[in-house]
């Protein structure tokens, strides 16, 4: 069976990059001048044997600038730039916490309280502590804070403006997701 | 011996083997995470590999990615360091059927020594004293009570492939044990992939007591003597000493040369650590084998001189130990503290964050001082892996003269912007608990 791994992007002074989603050797690179749009496949990523055949994730194309690697397999490591791409026409890579940002601004956020893993459930097998459309009350666990090997649950504290009963409108982070310190985890509404 | 060495780890243990490597001649690799990338440590390394993001399952815990990244750095040996991949016998032999030296013992070996009855009946078979308990798994309920009533209750259930405090039921009574005997045996399956439990006699409190082994190919195995881990808060040691308060010297020689005769009897390659239970009552009973370096091997390194990571790395080239037994020479007495960026006044809650000052002195006396870091002022201390942000090792000619040094570094350690287990250790070294030797593993001296 076909491997096939998107490659990472990341914007940089208006250009697009595109990073090596792990570490192996990189052979079949895309020539120079060739139009990447997503899900085309632009190069093969081995590592310890078994090719991954690399795809150009959404919301990125471009012209590919980069000249070819000096090697045919080419040693490569994690987000090591693979392509850098020149705009042609709109660009489309999605910013990554934009819209979380924005929330902040106004909305009634329950926050981290320390930058770690956000967990949103006990264990994998289990329920979410906190879904859309849960009504939490002073003390309610909406998720676990990962930090440095320790697990401490994230309580909904009707403090700062929150209020007494809250239901949740959106959850902001993904279950695994890192968090800064202070980064918004859910959007409530009073209940 | 090897031009190339991965150090399949991080932080402080990976500074330490590129220590050792660069003594020996070796180029060491090293490898991160995007978290550690800017990390200082790394500058020990003479070229770096990032492995993938800061979840250590993506990283430092991806067996196929640091092997790649051992092989397009043309690196023939991989030192794993201990905790991550250090006791994965998948890894290890992974690792040897791309050509790498593993420094370690076999796969086999790991394998074994890693689940804990098959390692228990070895180490009695090859002559150690182990707890009372189960012969091998147990299987059924029946079984299980008729070797509880042998070993007499209290007995505890454990899962034959748990560790780190977990996967584990304490029974009371007939009556308690058939109520867990089900419910251990289906989490040991939920949490280690395995239904396989066994039964021992519950024990309580007792020191902690361990013995460094080297061994090498060519059938030589000796002892470096004991090393006290009684000071613990949680099963999480804080501080490690040798010798043991607790031994007499004719009790601390036979049972070096016992841990010693039961590493040649299995085959042990490379450095090791037998840990032992001296319970409450005297017997010294084993408990398991840590099949790697330990994060306590400085104490033993400062009172015998032997430097047991090039000591590793020359087992691992197949050179054979050129230390006898007899040559070894035990001076003094040594003590660690493991200093946790961790707040001991508010539960141990972990204090990661940017360092500002930090400095820890090695030349306040009346013993020496040595400190193991990868960190100095300016660095991050990383939410992402475990809290340990230096070891002070301080040695004196008697336990009183280190002690007393460890004090002095203590005292003039000035480490701002996270906070710190040093003031837990002031305590404890202070105490008279701690100076009298008499306490166990349950009671923290002096705090």
């Amino acid at each position: 069976m076909k491997l096939t791994v998107e490659m990472l992007a990341r914007q940089v002074e208006g250009r697009v990059q595109l990073l090596a989603p792990g570490v192996g050797l990189f052979s079949d690179a895309a020539r120079p001048g060739r139009i990447l749009v997503p899900g085309d496949e632009a190069g093969v990523l081995n590592t310890l044997d078994v090719p991954a055949h690399l795809v150009v994730p959404a919301g990125v194309a471009g012209r590919v600038i980069t000249e070819l690697p000096e090697r045919v397999h080419s040693p490569v490591d994690y987000e090591a730039v693979l392509y850098e791409l020149e705009l042609v026409g709109e660009q489309l890579v999605p910013e990554a916490h934009a819209d979380a940002a924005a929330l902040d601004a106004d909305g009634m956020v329950v926050r981290a309280h320390h930058a770690g893993r956000f967990w949103r459930r006990p264990s994998p097998d289990m329920p979410f502590f906190a879904e859309v459309d849960t009504v939490l009350t002073e003390g309610d666990a909406v998720g676990l804070l990962e930090v440095m090997k320790t697990f401490n649950h994230v309580l909904y504290r009707a403090t700062g403006g929150l209020p007494p009963r809250a239901r949740v409108t959106r959850v902001l982070v993904e279950d695994g997701g890192e968090v800064e310190d202070g980064q918004a985890l859910l959007v409530v509404e009073p209940a | 011996m090897f031009h190339r060495l991965l150090i399949a780890n991080r932080g402080e243990v990976a500074v330490r083997i590129a220590r050792a490597a660069r003594q020996l001649g070796i180029s060491p690799i090293g490898v991160t995470s995007t978290a550690d990338r800017d990390g200082s440590w790394t500058e020990y390394m003479d070229e770096v590999v990032c492995l993938g993001p800061a979840a250590a399952r993506e990283s430092y815990l991806s067996r196929e990615r640091i092997l790649q990244a051992a092989l397009q750095t043309h690196s023939t040996a991989l030192h794993p360091g201990w905790g991550f991949l250090a006791e994965d016998a998948r890894f290890a032999a992974l690792c040897r059927q791309h050509g790498i030296a593993f420094v370690g013992p076999s796969a086999a070996l790991i394998a074994r020594m890693g689940a804990k009855s098959p390692a228990k009946r070895a180490m009695r078979e090859a002559g150690l004293e182990v707890i009372p308990g189960s012969d091998g798994p147990v299987d059924d309920l029946e079984t299980a009570v008729a070797v509880a009533e042998e070993a007499g209750y209290p007995v505890i259930l454990k899962a034959d492939l748990g560790g780190g405090g977990r996967g584990m039921r304490r029974c009371d009574s007939k009556a308690d044990l058939q109520a867990a005997f089900n419910a251990a045996r289906a989490e040991a399956e939920a949490s280690f992939g395995s239904a396989s439990v066994y039964l021992e006699k519950f024990l309580t409190g007792g020191r902690h007591i361990e013995v460094q082994i080297l061994a090498d190919a060519h059938g030589n195995a000796i002892h470096l003597g004991e090393r006290d881990c009684s000071v613990q808060r949680k099963h999480q040691k804080l501080i490690e000493e040798s010798p043991s308060p607790a031994l007499s010297d004719a009790e601390r020689l036979e049972l070096g040369a016992r841990a010693a005769a039961a590493a040649r009897a299995v085959g042990y390659q490379n450095a090791g650590t037998i840990e032992f239970l001296r319970a409450a009552d005297g017997p010294i009973y084993f408990m398991e084998m840590n099949t790697r370096l330990q994060v306590e091997h400085p104490v033993t390194e400062m009172v015998t001189g032997v430097d047991l990571a090039v000591a590793q790395l020359e087992i691992a080239a197949n050179r054979p130990l050129t230390l006898r037994q007899g040559d070894v020479r035990f001076d003094g007495h040594a003590i660690e503290c493991r200093i946790n960026a961790e707040d001991p006044s508010c539960d141990f809650r972990p204090s990661p964050g940017k360092l500002e000052r930090f400095e820890i002195p090695t030349d306040r006396g009346p013993g020496r001082v040595r400190v193991e870091t990868h960190l100095r002022a300016g660095d991050t201390v990383s939410p992402h892996y475990d809290s340990l942000i230096a070891k002070i090792i301080a040695h004196g000619s008697d336990r009183s003269e280190a002690i007393a040094t460890m004090l002095a570094a203590l005292e003039g350690a000035e480490i701002t912007g996270v906070e710190t287990t040093v003031p837990l250790h002031r305590a404890v070294l202070s105490s008279d608990a701690f100076a009298s030797g008499d306490y166990d593993t349950t009671t923290l001296p002096g705090w």
